[in-house]
């Protein structure tokens, strides 16, 4: 109990650090970019993948589960829509980032503590916290809701074609089910959740890399702890922002 | 100048510098040396501010860099360069932008003025066509010339090198040596080295502090030490057998 409030204390310390003005902050906007590209544009690939799978693998159990002449067949997208936007993609999508993205960022600065490379940035008069971690936390916060976006679009696109191709639902029956009853804030509640896993990856991962001390051995313990701790905290949160946002 | 008055740093119960109090001059090679434990990595981190002393002072120029807030701290920085052990490139940047980093966050130069200093300070370490190199296309011996090309792209009055010759062959080791010895001449730098390396002792040793279990147990110049009866530093200094004819012969 003790470690963990110490630890707490340290996180919040350091994101004191962090969250200052940066140095330069033509720099810092170019930095956003780059970590677009590494945080965002890089992990297209394992979004698209994962979210087409789920997207199927949804439609066909709802379909499954719905045995009564008396349930439409349209409930399959409605289901497939709701199970996606509200829990699948925004959570799921999160976890696999907080494995992907978290890793690297932990690693990267942990790497760059063990070779003194902070060390210089920080004789050099720069904030290394602020210099590292900020930009990928504002990048992060910016990008992952795109992704999430992207991956709602296609796992519903994934139930659409496990539906016409197993041929369980017609496609007119899906794509009505998707249009029926629709709320828009549900994907509000997506995004405002995902932003906050973002933040949390990247500020875990960022703390747990910058704080690894000694060698190869430590950063690859850092990047283990940051996806652990990331993982639990993305579930905490995910409870406590359901009951704020839909309760 | 640079100052350190009776500092003393503790890791715990690890007492690791004990009133210690040394200066370092400008346009001198001033090296710290002892023994693996002794302290001198600690006392080269604690005058960088890499980590902050328990008491005492340490001074630049007279102003008090201890008692120094980070932000206070930041306009000394801009006058320091620092060569680390493993040179500490950044590693997601080519050669050139490793030089020009300290020149785009601090510097008030022009673009043009900006890669012209580059040019320059790499043509000083002789690596005139590295520019488009990362720094794990580099050998030992260029890693550390295009630290110092680092050190130096801003001026700096003071230069820091954490065992500048680890790891590298006898002849690159003296190549590095020469080099930092030029600079510090030059342009008048306080430069402080941390090493374990004789040959650097006796070729470069302008100034040298010998650290001992955290204290400073003695100093003088790459002619005193030949000459020194002190028992702690013979032990260190003329280990091999080597340096022990050289003593003798001397």
């Amino acid at each position: 109990m003790f470690k963990l409030i110490h630890n707490l204390g340290k996180y919040l310390l350091l994101m004191k650090q962090v969250f200052v003005k940066p140095d330069k902050v033509r720099y810092f906007f170019r930095q956003i970019f780059v970590e677009f590209q590494s945080l965002g544009l890089d992990s297209l690939g394992i979004v698209l993948i994962i979210s087409i799978f789920v997207g199927a693998v949804v439609a066909i159990q709802t379909a499954y589960n719905i045995d009564s002449p008396l349930i439409p067949l349209t409930m399959v997208g409605f289901t497939t829509r709701q199970s996606i936007i509200l829990e699948f993609s925004p959570t799921m999508i999160s976890l696999v980032l907080a494995g992907k993205v978290g890793s690297r960022i932990a690693s990267e600065i942990g790497t760059m503590r063990v070779t003194e490379q902070i060390d210089a940035l920080e004789i050099m008069g720069v904030n290394p916290a602020n210099f590292l971690i900020q930009p990928k936390v504002f990048a992060a916060v910016i990008i992952f809701p795109v992704l999430i976006v992207f991956s709602i679009g296609i796992a519903l696109v994934g139930g659409w074609l496990a539906c016409i191709l197993a041929g369980i639902v017609t496609s007119n029956d899906y794509i009505e089910g998707l249009r029926f009853w629709f709320e828009p804030y549900t994907l509000t509640y997506a995004l405002i959740k995902t932003s906050v896993f973002a933040f949390i990856i990247t500020s875990v991962s960022g703390y747990q890399g910058y704080e690894t001390r000694g060698g190869a051995l430590e950063v690859g313990a850092a990047s283990t702890k940051a996806v652990v701790y990331s993982s639990i905290l993305i579930i905490v949160s995910n409870l406590i922002l359901t009951q704020l946002l839909l309760a | 100048m640079i100052e350190a008055k009776i500092i003393n740093k503790s890791f715990g119960e690890n007492h690791v510098l004990k009133d210690l109090s040394v200066q370092f001059h400008p346009g001198r090679n001033n090296l710290i040396i002892g023994q693996s434990g002794s302290g001198k990595t600690v006392l080269m981190k604690c005058l960088v501010g890499l980590h902050d002393i328990d008491d005492g002072q340490i001074l630049y120029n007279d102003r008090v860099f201890s008692e120094m807030s980070f932000r206070e701290k930041k306009s000394i920085r801009k006058e320091i360069g620092m060569l680390f052990q493993g040179g500490a490139l950044f590693d997601f940047m080519t050669v050139e932008q490793n030089i020009m980093f300290p020149l785009n966050m601090f510097g008030d130069m022009s673009p043009l003025e900006r890669e012209k200093r580059v040019d320059f300070c790499l043509e000083r370490v002789n690596l005139p066509k590295a520019h488009h190199l990362m720094p794990s296309e580099l050998s030992g011996g260029m890693v550390k010339r295009v630290a110092i090309a680092r050190a130096i792209s801003l001026n700096p009055k003071y230069l820091f090198c954490d065992e500048p010759n680890s790891g590298l062959d006898p002849q690159t080791a003296n190549v590095i040596d020469n080099l930092i010895s030029e600079i510090t001449k030059e342009y008048d730098i306080t430069t402080i080295i941390n090493t374990h390396d004789m040959n650097s002792v006796i070729e470069i040793g302008d100034n040298i502090a010998f650290i001992y279990k955290g204290e400073l147990w003695w100093e003088g110049d790459k002619n005193e030490i030949m000459d020194t009866e002190n028992e702690e530093i013979n032990e260190f200094v003329f280990s091999s057998e080597l340096t022990r004819k050289l003593k003798d012969w001397k």
